[in-house]
């Protein structure tokens, strides 16, 4: 892990919605749709949320972790780009995210939905390079080290 | 569950204590003896031993016990910070499908 300058990652996950494709579509397509359940979170503040839904449409995301985390208002960006868009099938988008304005990852997930029986059959594939390198060491400098001085002041 | 799957919730968990901070801070300058943590803390063997437990599954302290002595020290892997990332976007994503099947669930 340590020796390095980047990690490469891809993980799968599968759910079933009790919803047509359609209906599942619309939640990615609609920009205050997919707010609620890409966007929100409990652990942290969304502070922008936009997304032009068309392929070579921009979606942008920044928020702040919340005071209860171990890196209190911290910014997170993810500034990505709709790459693949068939209606009621699949959603490619591509997004390099920001910790505190230094890369930390870039990302390619494929949403593709299937009709079931059920409803609709969502396979969503993460696909990431997670960036050790140059910044890896600051970003450690900047997150736990930072969090035990913190600590060293706060208790 | 190694530490490296530990999850960022249980290091979330972890750090939520303000007893557990203590420690950590303490570990992070040299390691220490389960009883030396337990005097300056002001509480039982039996409850420095319950917030090692917990440190342990986080991922962020490890111990070893030689003799009747249990010795604690910080993990340095436990901090690596591409791990955690990597591991908050796999929960990151499992929470937002799992919203997205309450968004679905409401009338249209």
């Amino acid at each position: 892990m340590e020796a390095n300058p980047v990690v490469h990652n891809t993980f799968v996950l599968m759910r079933d919605y009790s919803r047509p494709p359609e209906s599942v579509f619309r939640a990615f397509s609609d920009v205050a749709t997919k707010r609620r359940w890409f966007a929100e979170g409990d652990h942290h503040l969304v502070e922008q949320f936009e997304l032009d839904f068309r392929v070579g449409g921009a979606e942008r995301l920044r928020y702040r972790l919340s005071p209860k985390t171990p890196f209190p208002n911290a910014l997170i960006a993810a500034e990505g780009v709709c790459l693949d868009i068939v209606p009621d099938r699949r959603v490619v988008i591509a997004s390099a995210m920001t910790f505190e304005s230094r890369p930390i990852s870039v990302t390619l997930v494929t949403a593709t939905l299937t009709a079931i029986d059920s409803g609709t059959r969502l396979t969503c594939i993460h696909q990431g390079v997670f960036f050790d390198g140059a910044d890896g060491p600051q970003i450690r400098e900047a997150g736990w080290v930072k969090l035990l001085e913190r600590l060293g002041t706060a208790v | 569950m190694t530490a490296a799957a530990a999850n960022i919730d249980d290091v979330f968990r972890a750090l939520g204590d303000p007893t557990r901070r203590k420690i950590i801070e303490q570990l992070s300058a040299k390691p220490v003896s389960a009883s030396a943590l337990a005097e300056p803390l002001g509480i039982t063997l039996t409850a420095v031993g319950q917030h090692i437990r917990v440190l342990e599954r986080s991922g962020l302290v490890q111990s070893e016990k030689v003799g009747r002595v249990r010795t604690c020290r910080v993990r340095a892997a436990g901090f690596a910070v591409i791990e955690r990332w990597i591991d908050s976007q796999r929960t990151l994503w499992q929470t937002r499908l799992d919203r997205l099947a309450q968004v679905l669930e409401e009338p249209e």
